[in-house]
């Protein structure tokens, strides 16, 4: 019989994990359950199954199960989707080749420009042509498809994209197209740009629509055989999907456009932080999460994130990657993990990342070969993370290679050991500084205001030194950081984002097409919704506007609170001059225009209650001690540290830094210059000791 | 531990840069800044040593640095800047200028009253006013015809803006709003900057502040020298030319020796032609720029500006060449001039350094300025924008495909979309183009064609395609590719070749077809793989009557 179980799965590049919560258990101690297991790449279920076998979860009890992957994010990385090919207006089929035209690598002339997803001999056109008004200059004659569809069908095409020039504005000629193709070539998977983003830009949407074409095949197989297999194994209703826009939402919505799962993981953690500052009252939160390749960061003020659309994979300095334009929370990631190496170019200057020792061979510290000095390595050498809870205590550091991979630098810039693990400590922190700036100071908001909240394998090792540095009074290790994407799911809500391009000034004669457009974007949404049987009044609309100066060409978003018939434009002008003073210190007297309409059409699910800890009293700190250790706190000196068991804390105890908490899945560093206090949901607070 | 502290002021110098890069191109209100992002962003010490530098463009790369020092040669001991002063400049002829079009804001960051620092950035603001729309013309025959003249004028005074200039550009320039626009958001940019400088500074003192930047300076240097050590040193020459100055007169030869050694990098222009008639004509402070840029793709590619990596280069031209102009000389067509310095030295050092250096690419901006009268919206409009091409092949890969020139950088095509809302105008098609050329072992990229149809009366195009008589260059028995050129379909089906001109009337249904070069191929084609040639043929990006008559493939 089913009881009130929640159960959240999340798949990540090496662990796939598992949290649940029962909520009609009784026993607060019993209240969540967590699992990891080794994500089985060649049978992703498999790993779920072996998290639900750990945790002995019976599926006939569970009534909400939602799940995220990174089965998306890794097809395109690894190149591995399907053969796609991509029909277009006539005259334009190499736009998606042609992209940007920029060279991010700006002085290389010898850069390569990196290829498209679907080759030239792949891409035909249609005779047909929309204006920007979304009139028709040239209607649509199919009788070339035949011969697109023949050609495909010899070369093995598996999904098809289409994109036609416009159709974020009209999408009619897509939806014949759509049409067309599914008679001639009933097999295929077909994706039209309509479908993915009704935003401007011909190649952003372009690629969109192809990269979710591409895809479209492998996450239909994958989603189709885990509901399959959870269904065989008991569970009643299909799991819910997570999203890159922090929101879950149906299977079937999600195998329409698949692309929204692309960043799910790393979402889910900012709502998961999220749900936590909604309930201890924290609602201007910076989220960092920094595990063994890279650290993301993403912040949120009064409890509402960031959205962009403005997302691309494998763009770096030097690489123009490519766009997909689905919301996505607004997330910087640099390459600066636990297992970023420490090198030095040939001017002397020493660098830590992007090139990551990675789990294999990993950190000098594992044994397993690695020959370079990680992060990783450094905290161990400044003592930080104590060798009896390396790895989850599996085996101690091997400190033998530690030293060999820190000799060849320490050699050549005739430093110690020391000395090099509280340099690349330093550097490391440096580089996690900037990324904190772009999204808090940069933008206009005072990291003081906020309150830092680090999840991952690393957040609690560097959080204090960063909260210092960037003065933030307050930082928020929450339990279960090591699962927090998966804790994040059961946090969230359905959600969809509807954006639509449709340029506009802000004046008095728009102001019925501007509620116009809003309630036709609303009734698409709930009918959408009443479709797969949600009832229309669950629905919950928020609005937003990406607002500019005419002439201007970036837009910055604005909240809408209350967005109803009466609002008047003037206070919608009001939020975006304040919105646009904050983001670049200056406001303008030009007029201001209306480039997309944005909302968000969301359901509240039940959500459980972070479950808070027993008070005994019985507990001392003392108890949950169990060695003391001198430890480097670089600027700060080295210090007799004592260490303390995590899962031997209980709520309002409050220790004095230096210390050092360590868990299995991560090591809080609480500095010389933070106190750190136990809340009653298990959650360690440091702040500022008082000077 | 001190050398560590050094670098992390030297990153926060550095992401400071990018941060005032990311203003500039997010409020700035001309597409050639936002889209094009053609400008550049810097930080200097208080000498006009470049400590950081954010770039859209590669072009900018000498400019901000010398403007800052023309700016202290300006207002030096008797007549210094105070504390809220912002300076603006736009002189090609110093100050690392180029033309009126790129305008520099210079904003002096001070520190217990001193001056510890300037924060720079120039940008090319769409119009200035001139002769012709968007400030450009290939038919200027002296400096007044191409706009609007700063001569390193104070912009503010003691933080107060000097309302008088800002009625100046109104009344003489054609987008007001557009162009203040831009002004806004460059004064933006550097207050952005100087808040960084000053945080550094407060965080860590001045004169850890002023150690960084002495070892981030000495830093880029020996980066620079590295380097250098892996180009054979020797002394090399070659010559090329401009192919004409807008009035039909040409060519005129463009002559370069290049000496290097361990320590030094010189290149020498004398011997090329004297200035001439119209705008074709680099200042000497733009062929630095020049030379900086590509210098620092044979030697630093990877890593920020910075003042110290160009310490070992120097340039050497008497005034008065087309590469050396003199005031009042016309310059706003600079560009063209300024990519074929490049271009000179790059083919003169592309057989030494192939790993570094492919053959040669469309080497042209290929900038085209369409302005005309808005179909819906009845306002005035100029669209002006850089055109993507082939680039040459290399030793190790095929050209690329729709890449800007070496001139541009993090610089955005404008979308069809786009355009065809903000200015009314319809494009036709988008496409790469099989016009020949570039046959190799390894195959220079494909040009491509974009071509506009003209939906209302009375527009004019102003435009500068250098390469419409001389292809792109091979290397090393790879064929040399195509022309660059615009041509003009008129309605009754009239065709007319341009190469550089200016203002030419359009009527209503005229379709304007830009034509992009294919970059030059590598290596004999008769090495080239048959199952590449094949991919080549089913992709369109050869014909198989080309594939036949150049790679002996049947």
């Amino acid at each position: 019989m089913s009881r009130n179980i929640r159960v959240a799965t999340d798949i990540g590049g090496t662990f796939t994990d598992l949290v649940c919560i029962d909520l009609d258990e009784k026993n607060p101690s019993k209240k969540i359950k967590v699992s990891k297991s080794d994500t089985t790449p060649s049978n992703f279920e498999q790993g779920i199954m072996n998290t639900l076998l750990k945790s002995n979860i019976v599926l006939e009890e569970v009534n909400f199960f939602a799940h995220g992957t990174t089965v998306v994010i890794n097809a395109l990385t690894e190149k591995k989707g399907s053969k796609t090919a991509l029909i277009t207006t006539k005259g334009f089929r190499d736009v998606l080749e042609i992209a940007r035209c920029n060279r991010p690598d700006l002085f290389n002339f010898n850069f390569e420009k990196q290829p498209p997803f679907v080759p030239r001999h792949l891409r035909f056109e249609i005779e047909e042509r929309i204006t920007y008004k979304g009139d028709i200059l040239t209607g649509i004659d199919c009788s070339s498809l035949g011969q697109t569809i023949d050609y495909c069908k010899k070369e093995g095409v598996e999904a098809i994209a289409i994109c036609l020039l416009h159709a974020y504005k009209n999408p009619d000629h897509e939806k014949i197209l759509t049409e067309e193709v599914k008679k001639l070539f009933p097999e295929v998977e077909i994706i039209a740009s309509h479908q993915v983003t009704r935003e401007w830009r011909e190649y952003e949407r372009t690629s969109s629509t192809v990269l979710s074409g591409y895809v479209l095949p492998i996450a239909k197989k994958y989603l189709n055989n885990l509901d399959g297999k959870l269904k065989e194994k008991g569970l009643l209703d299909p799991p819910y999907i997570m999203q890159s826009n922090g929101g879950i939402t149906s299977m079937n919505d999600v195998l329409i456009n698949p692309i929204t799962m692309v960043e799910s993981g790393p979402s889910s953690g900012v709502f998961g932080a999220l749900a936590l500052g909604k309930v201890i009252g924290k609602k201007n939160l910076i989220v960092l999460d920094i595990g063994g390749t890279t650290a993301k960061c993403a912040l949120i003020e009064n409890g509402q994130v960031q959205i962009t659309t403005n997302y691309k994979i494998q763009h770096s300095r030097t690489k123009a990657g490519y766009p997909i334009q689905t919301p996505v929370i607004d997330i910087v990631e640099i390459g600066n993990g636990g297992g970023s190496i420490a090198w030095k170019d040939i001017g002397g200057k020493m660098h830590v990342g992007p090139q990551s020792a990675g789990a294999v061979p990993g950190p000098a510290a594992y044994g397993k070969g690695g020959k370079h000095f990680t992060t990783t390595d450094a905290n161990i050498v400044t003592g930080r993370i104590h060798p009896d809870y390396f790895l989850g205590g599996a085996m101690p550091p091997d400190y033998a290679h530690i030293n060999e991979a820190a000799a060849l630098l320490c050699n050549e810039m005739k430093i110690s050991i020391g000395e090099l693990a509280r340099g690349v400590i330093r550097i490391a922190n440096s580089n996690m500084i900037n990324a904190l700036k772009l999204i808090s100071v940069n933008k206009g908001y005072d990291p003081r205001d906020f309150t830092l909240v680090v999840i991952g394998g690393g957040g609690a090792m560097h959080g204090a030194d960063l909260a210092h540095e960037l003065q933030i009074s307050e930082l928020l290790v929450p339990p279960h950081a090591g699962v927090f994407s998966a804790l994040g799911m059961l946090m969230s809500d359905i959600r969809r984002d509807y954006i639509r391009t449709s340029v506009l000034t802000l004046k008095e004669e728009n102001k019925e097409r501007i509620q116009k457009t809003f309630t036709e974007i609303e009734s698409q949404a709930l009918s959408n919704y009443e479709q797969e049987g949600y009832p229309g009044k669950e629905v919950i609309f928020t609005h937003y506007a990406d607002l500019r100066y005419a002439g201007q060409e970036h837009y910055v978003k604005v909240l809408l609170s209350d967005f109803s018939d009466e609002t008047p434009l003037e206070q919608i002008k009001q939020y975006f001059h304040k919105e646009h003073k904050r983001n670049y210190s200056f406001e303008l007297d030009a007029p201001v225009e209306l480039v997309n309409f944005h909302l968000v059409a969301k359901i509240t699910v039940e959500k459980p209650e972070f479950p808070q800890l027993e008070v005994t009293g019985k507990k001392q700190v003392k108890d949950a001690e169990f060695d003391v250790r001198e430890v480097d706190f670089d600027e700060l000196g080295k210090h007799k540290t004592p260490f303390y068991h995590r899962d031997l804390l209980a709520p309002h105890m409050t220790i004095d830094g230096p210390a050092i908490i360590a868990e299995e899945a991560t090591t809080t560093v609480v500095s010389p210059l933070f106190k750190v206090k136990v809340d009653s949901y298990g959650n360690l607070i440091l702040t500022k000791k008082k000077a | 531990m001190e050398r560590f502290t050094l670098e992390v002021i030297q990153d926060a110098l550095v992401a400071a840069g990018d941060e005032m890069f990311k203003t500039l191109e997010r409020t700035s209100m001309s597409p050639i800044i936002y889209e094009s992002l053609d400008y550049a962003v810097g930080i200097t010490d208080e000498k006009g040593e470049l400590l950081a530098q954010g770039n859209g463009v590669t072009a900018f790369l000498a400019a901000l640095d010398s403007v800052v020092r023309s700016t202290l040669e300006k207002y030096g001991k008797n007549n210094p800047l105070k504390e809220g002063d912002v300076v603006i400049a736009n002189t090609p002829y110093a100050g690392g200028g180029t033309h009126l079009s790129d305008v520099s804001i210079i904003y002096p960051v001070f520190f217990d009253s001193h001056i510890v620092a300037f924060t720079v950035n120039k940008a090319h603001w769409t119009e200035l006013g001139g002769t012709y729309p968007g400030s450009v013309s290939t038919v200027a025959t002296e400096i007044f015809q191409e706009g609007l003249h700063f001569p390193f004028i104070k912009l503010k005074s003691g933080g107060v803006i000097n309302e008088a200039i800002l009625d100046i550009i109104k009344g003489n320039v054609r987008l007001p709003e557009s162009t203040l626009g831009d002004l806004f958001a460059g004064v933006a940019a550097a207050e952005v900057g100087a808040k960084r400088v000053l945080s550094i500074i407060d965080k860590y003192g001045l004169s850890t502040y002023k150690k960084a930047k002495e070892d981030f300076l000495h830093y880029g240097e020996k980066m620079c020298l590295e380097a250098l050590r892996s180009i054979p040193s020797g002394v090399y020459e070659g010559e090329s030319a401009i192919e004409d100055n807008g009035f039909g007169e040409g060519p005129f030869p463009l002559k370069a020796k290049v000496t290097v050694t361990n320590s030094e990098f010189i290149v020498d222009f004398n011997g090329s032609h004297p200035q001439v008639r119209g705008a074709t004509n680099l200042s000497f402070s733009g062929l630095v720029t020049g030379c900086r840029s590509l210098f620092k793709a044979i030697t630093t590619p990877g890593m920020n500006a910075n003042g110290g990596a160009f310490r070992p280069m120097r340039v050497i031209c008497d005034p008065g060449t087309i590469v050396s102009a003199e005031n009042p000389t016309a310059v706003s067509v600079y560009y063209e001039v300024l990519i074929s310095s490049i271009d000179l030295i790059w083919k003169i050092l592309a057989p030494l350094i192939p790993d570094k250096l492919p053959a040669g690419h469309l080497r042209s901006v290929c900038a085209t300025f369409i302005s005309g009268i808005h179909p819906e919206t009845n306002q005035f409009y100029i669209q002006a924008e850089p055109l993507a091409g082939g680039w040459g092949a290399s030793s190790v890969h095929d050209g690329n495909r729709g890449q800007l020139s070496c001139g541009s950088g993090e610089s955005y095509n404008i979308p069809i979309e786009i355009r065809e809302m903000r200015y009314g105008i319809q494009v036709e098609q988008y496409a790469f183009h099989n016009e020949g050329g570039g046959y190799g072992e390894f195959q220079g990229g494909n040009g491509q064609y974009l071509d506009f149809k003209i939906v209302s009366d009375g527009a004019h195009i102003t435009a500068a395609f250098l390469g419409a008589q001389t292809k792109t260059w091979g290397m090393k028995e790879g064929h040399d590719g195509s022309f660059n050129y615009f041509k003009i379909i008129r309605k009754d089906g009239k065709e007319e070749r341009h190469s550089l001109a200016t203002n030419i009337y359009l009527e209503k249904g005229d379709i304007v077809r830009c034509v992009t070069a294919t970059g030059g191929g590598y290596g004999s084609p008769l090495k080239r793989p048959n199952s590449k040639i094949e991919l080549d043929i089913k992709n369109g990006y050869i014909t198989s009557d080309q594939a036949r008559e150049f790679y002996d493939y049947s």
